[in-house]
């Protein structure tokens, strides 16, 4: 099918005798954004250097833009823009420079001065690249990526080291990106990134995915249960609280805590208590389990 | 663009960068001027046994072999291994560019330094030490061409050995230097001596004596085709052993 861009059955990896990569399948459709997640060593960026081209597969069947990445032909490569994990740009050329050559290596690049300007550098264009700083020259590597206007995107941890607003612009670069049509494979450690602009999370774990689907069905989350938090108020036993006792409601540090499927009744029935004996639940907070606490259960035992 | 427009493309760039960095046209250009300046005035001007160059002249060609390998072997083999420490070699290696093409950016902006080099060596030999303008100029070329394909090469070789690019300095010199003392670039050295005997395993030793004999006239002198064969045999060895285990990517990571 045109619109998967990127499929991946099977896939196997071993180094010595270590299987980095065991039996990993996904897919991609073209326009999405795909956040692969997971700890270090756990076989991401080995699966994604074998789809950038770097690393050759021991086995499984792979398509990147309906061609085999292996053969590292010509054509792919001028179809897919890659920012790795080290940044790493020449130091002795300025902005414009590094930029200009690059789009000199392929067929059809974006005008030099727009690629500048999207990645936030326009006030550098005419300085070295060994005086902007860390973040500066990260947003310069994902420019120089750009740059050969490609239609698939790799992203190794692209916003590592930068300020919230820094990360904010780079979130809003990548949603213009997919609404041009170009499709992002993002690995990332920030969960608040993945929520922000995946439309699928993958989640690896010591060479296999253990579990797929967008940001807010991933691993059941949708499904799982709510939290209730509160303060015990002053002069009350637990026991006095309109709490059902099947819900088994623990106080730790004089925090009321308990676990639900659907909050909506017990709520009523708190706040309504709380109202009517002049009572005020200090710290009240109802809390659906976030990406990273089903991140963290998902890849807690493989650790 | 096709690979070659790219290449020279790729030139630009090198050439841009190169002249940025001081370090390497301190090695390539400064010093041989600074020598040939310091010690050459010193030098004395009595021919040298069984050559028609004074003492002085023979270290202009002398000097112009050092900026030569400078500009090759150590400048090519330092750039290569920082950047592939750097991750820009990984980096370009996503890129569409030929390998060809990458290469032959970094070759042909060492080509325009060896010109440089020559120009301005030869015309200090000739303006300050009464050096003849080569007796063989297309010999003199050939040399050139050959040792700038032999000390690539060997530059391009050397890169496998290194396995961190803040080492590379240090490693890429300390090959070089002591067979460049023993192979007479500082002060001739008789062709009969133990030192000339162990230099001549190495291809230092016959650059100078090919770029030599095409500054000298009288019998001889010419193209010095065993010394090129020899270098040529050196350059065929660093190739295939760079081609095999060239790595794109840093260590360890």
């Amino acid at each position: 099918m045109d619109d998967i861009v990127i499929s991946v059955k099977g896939l196997t990896k071993s180094y010595g005798g270590f299987e980095a990569v065991r039996g990993v399948d996904f897919e991609v459709r073209r326009g999405h954004v795909l956040a692969l997640l997971g700890p270090n060593g756990a076989g991401k960026t080995t699966t994604v250097e074998i789809l950038e081209g770097y690393r050759q597969r021991d086995g499984g069947e792979v398509s990147v833009l309906g061609r085999d990445p292996s053969h590292r032909d010509k054509e792919l490569r001028s179809r897919v823009g890659i920012v790795l994990q080290e940044c790493a740009v020449d130091q002795y050329l300025t902005v414009t420079e590094a930029i200009t050559q690059r789009a000199g290596l392929y067929p059809d690049p974006r005008p030099v001065d727009e690629v500048v300007s999207m990645v936030g550098l326009g006030a550098k264009g005419r300085c070295r690249i060994k005086t902007l700083s860390g973040g500066q020259q990260r947003r310069l590597d994902l420019g120089l990526a750009l740059v050969g206007n490609p239609e698939l995107i790799f992203l190794d941890e692209p916003t590592t080291g930068f300020d919230p607003s820094a990360r904010r612009e780079s979130w809003e670069l990548v949603r213009g990106l997919c609404a041009e049509g170009r499709t992002v494979v993002l690995t990332t450690h920030y969960m608040d990134e993945a929520q922000a602009l995946a439309d699928q999370v993958t989640v690896i774990a010591a060479g296999k995915v253990v579990a797929s689907g967008t940001p807010d069905t991933l691993g059941g989350r949708d499904q799982g249960e709510t939290t209730v938090r509160f303060v015990l108020p002053a002069g009350v036993e637990l026991c006095e609280l309109p709490l059902p006792p099947d819900l088994r409601p623990e106080v730790r540090c004089g925090v009321v805590e308990v676990r639900l499927p659907d909050a909506t009744a017990l709520l009523h029935d708190l706040t309504g208590w709380a109202l009517a004996r002049g009572q005020v639940l200090d710290g009240l907070k109802v809390r659906r389990p976030s990406l990273e606490d089903v991140y963290l259960d998902l890849t807690g035992d493989d650790g | 663009m096709n690979d070659v427009e790219i290449a020279l493309h790729q030139v630009r760039y090198e050439q841009k960068t190169y002249w940025r960095n001081p370090m390497a046209a301190v090695f390539t250009f400064m010093f041989p001027v600074v020598f040939l300046l310091v010690v050459g005035t010193s030098a004395g001007s009595s021919t040298i046994s069984g050559s028609t160059l004074r003492y002085d002249q023979y270290l202009v060609v002398a000097m112009l072999v050092f900026g030569l390998i400078a500009a090759c072997y150590t400048n090519l083999g330092v750039t290569l291994c920082i950047r592939r420490d750097q991750g820009v070699l990984k980096r370009m290696r996503g890129t569409p560019i030929a390998t060809a093409s990458y290469f032959g950016g970094l070759i042909g902006s060492i080509l325009i330094n060896v010109v440089l080099l020559t120009a301005l060596v030869v015309a200090i030999g000739m303006v300050g030490y009464h050096l003849h303008f080569p007796y063989h100029p297309l010999a003199a070329a050939v040399t050139l061409l050959v040792g700038v394909v032999t000390f690539c090469a060997l530059g391009l070789a050397v890169t496998v050995l290194i396995s961190n690019g803040e080492a590379a300095p240090a490693v890429i010199n300390g090959i070089y230097f002591p067979v460049v003392f023993i192979s007479g670039v500082f002060y001739p050295i008789s062709n009969s001596s133990v030192l000339s005997k162990i230099a001549d395993y190495f291809p230092v030793r016959h650059m100078v004596k090919g770029l030599v004999g095409a500054f000298e006239n009288g019998p001889g002198s010419g193209l010095q085709v065993r010394d090129l064969l020899i270098m040529a045999l050196w350059a065929i060895g660093g190739l295939v052993f760079a081609v095999r285990r060239f790595r794109w990517e840093p260590r360890h990571r």
